[in-house]
């Protein structure tokens, strides 16, 4: 019963040629290079920031003559000198290191019930509204959500509008470092939760119950069980927020007015204001060190949590 | 779940403050679009959708919105083939020197989104491609890359390699073999990473903000240029285009993956 090969569907056809250019372009040795070919296109995008990064190191060293401004030929540390030295520069890394560290406590604070509670829950509804609660601002974005923080408060927003329904003068609440914090803080919630969530998961529930049938308080359940075996999702999650906080641009710019700017605002000046490329690229060198230093100190402390590479091999 | 009344309550009190300051933002703004009056005060002079109307008129707005969408479909073109490929690559085979190419493809995730945006900001004016759309998708790609590639290999981890095997011994070729076998049991991780990436490409900001100039200015900086002078209620409108996409986005993932899948213990 063989029927002639033209009664092969078309999708047959095509799968053969397919087959045939497939053997022809993929190396015969596919069997080493091929997991390799598959990885170059990721390889060759995540290159691209390679590059960059060469380019800043680059634009990094070359110090601007303010009389012609052109950039010098040759190589020079004067723009790190600069930036290490000058006291303005000084006193934003400070605020940028000082305010990230904040956020990273204040958000773990708030994370770690919340994401207890949505793992713990028996109550199917009670989970979802949490979980909707959490992806509808992390899918929005920050520049809509720091518009909704000017609305409500603003001069003549709404928390000052319902002062002033009882009588109470209108605070200025806006453009200063708590309101800037503040901002930071709601936008790091969601990344700390679902950090943490897979940890909270993987602990049984039996372990809490048999720390209490031992006789354990809750807050002693808390503090000696749950905690230490949460422990490499709270580092994890806290390592995120902290390099994300430190490095943000859009909560200093928008909540903090131009008053309280972070190191990526005054690497944004230099590039769009000033024109000094080159200070502004040695602040960038500068601010990827901060964070890697910040990074490579809490993992001599306290190890690398779950963002250990290796560790937990499949 | 037996808890003492004081850990509910403590535990209580921190999540109903979260949960205000999650969603106050996105309240305020559906609730500010809506209002009858020029500014925005509470309680509001009345309802109506006159602000919605008047974005009808606002050419910039629609244009920046436009260029918005096209960004993100440049992004997941992208990044789809790229982030499944290699999310695939990583899982299915041991490979040598693993470890250092995780790092390596974490690299957007640990370069600060300022240096990479700087930096991808310098190279694209190096070719002369600067001032047009395409290479803002192209950068909104490399930069969540991650999230595409952690999708697709935290799907891929359920691959049993047996199937592939199987398909091979009833005479597929390794390119029906990857269509019929290996991309089906991996969708979800695909659509879930496509998702994400889409609708973190179309908010994206900063990297935005570096890499247009005054002609394709893309909604999330118009919006942010807007907000530097007046604040009116047309601009809450037009931030509710990006709270329905969103609303849209988690309504889809909850269909197809549940969004209980990001509670999972690796």
């Amino acid at each position: 019963m063989r029927r002639n090969l033209s009664c092969y569907p078309l999708t047959w056809h095509l799968m053969d040629i397919l087959e045939a250019a497939f053997s022809k372009i993929w190396p015969k040795k596919g069997g080493f290079w091929g997991p390799y070919l598959m990885l170059s296109p990721a390889i060759l995008l995540v290159g691209l920031l390679v590059l960059g990064l060469a380019y800043i190191g680059d634009t990094s060293l070359r110090t601007l003559d303010t009389s012609t401004f052109l950039f010098s030929e040759e190589w020079s540390l004067a723009n790190y000198e600069r930036a290490l030295t000058e006291p303005f520069i000084r006193s934003v890394i400070w605020r940028s290191i000082l305010g990230a560290t904040i956020v990273t406590m204040t958000t773990l604070l708030l994370a770690f019930p919340y994401t207890y509670i949505m793992v713990r829950t028996r109550s199917a509804f009670l989970r979802k509204f949490l979980l909707i609660a959490l992806f509808l601002p992390f899918f929005i974005g920050q520049v809509v959500r720091a518009y909704g923080w000017l609305i409500i408060l603003g001069k003549q927003g709404i928390v000052n509008d319902i002062l002033g329904l009882i009588g109470i003068e209108p605070l200025r609440m806006l453009f200063n470092y708590p309101s800037v914090l503040f901002g930071l803080v709601q936008y790091m919630f969601p990344f700390a939760v679902l950090m943490l969530a897979p940890a909270l998961t993987a602990i049984p529930e039996e372990i809490e119950a048999a720390a209490e049938s031992l006789g354990a308080s809750w807050q002693e359940t808390m503090l000696y069980v749950i905690l230490p075996m949460a422990k490499s999702g709270l580092i994890g999650a806290g390592l995120v927020v902290l390099t994300l906080s430190l490095t943000d641009f859009a909560m200093p710019a928008i909540l903090g007015g131009g008053t309280q700017d972070f190191v990526a605002n005054a690497i944004y000046d230099q590039f769009f204001r000033t024109s000094d490329q080159g200070f502004g690229s040695s602040l960038a060198v500068l601010l990827i060190a901060i964070g890697s230093l910040l990074v490579w100190i809490i993992f001599m402390l306290v190890g690398a949590g779950t963002l250990a590479l290796g560790a937990k091999d499949k | 779940m037996n808890q003492p009344v004081a850990q509910k309550l403590f535990f209580w009190i921190l999540i109903v403050i979260s949960i205000i300051t999650l969603s106050a933002p996105t309240l305020v703004v559906l609730g500010a679009s809506l209002t009858s009056g020029n500014i925005i005060v509470f309680p509001p002079d009345g309802l109506s959708l006159k602000w919605y109307k008047a974005l009808v008129e606002k050419q910039e707005l629609q244009d920046a919105f436009i260029r918005s969408i096209w960004v993100a479909i440049i992004c997941v073109l992208i990044s789809l083939p790229a982030g499944t490929l290699a999310g695939i690559a990583l899982v299915k085979y041991r490979l040598r020197k693993g470890a250092l190419i995780q790092t390596y493809l974490l690299l957007p995730f640990t370069i600060p989104l300022i240096g990479s945006g700087i930096g991808l900001m310098l190279v694209f004016g190096e070719v002369g491609i600067l001032g047009s759309l395409w290479p803002v998708g192209v950068a909104t790609a490399v930069i969540n890359l991650p999230f595409m590639i952690w999708a697709v290999s935290s799907s891929a981890t359920g691959l049993d390699p047996d199937l592939e095997l199987a398909a091979q011994s009833c005479g597929a070729g390794p390119v029906q073999t990857f269509f019929y076998v290996t991309l089906p049991s991996v969708m979800p991780g695909i659509i879930t990473g496509s998702l994400l990436m889409f609708i973190l490409s179309l908010n994206e900001f900063l990297v935005s903000l570096l890499l247009v100039d005054a002609r394709i200015v893309t909604l999330p900086v118009q919006v942010y240029n807007s907000i530097r002078s007046i604040i009116t209620p047309d601009l809450a409108a037009v931030s509710v285009v990006f709270i329905a996409v969103a609303m849209l986005a988690i309504a889809i993932l909850d269909k197809i993956v549940g969004l209980e899948i990001f509670l999972k213990s690796k």
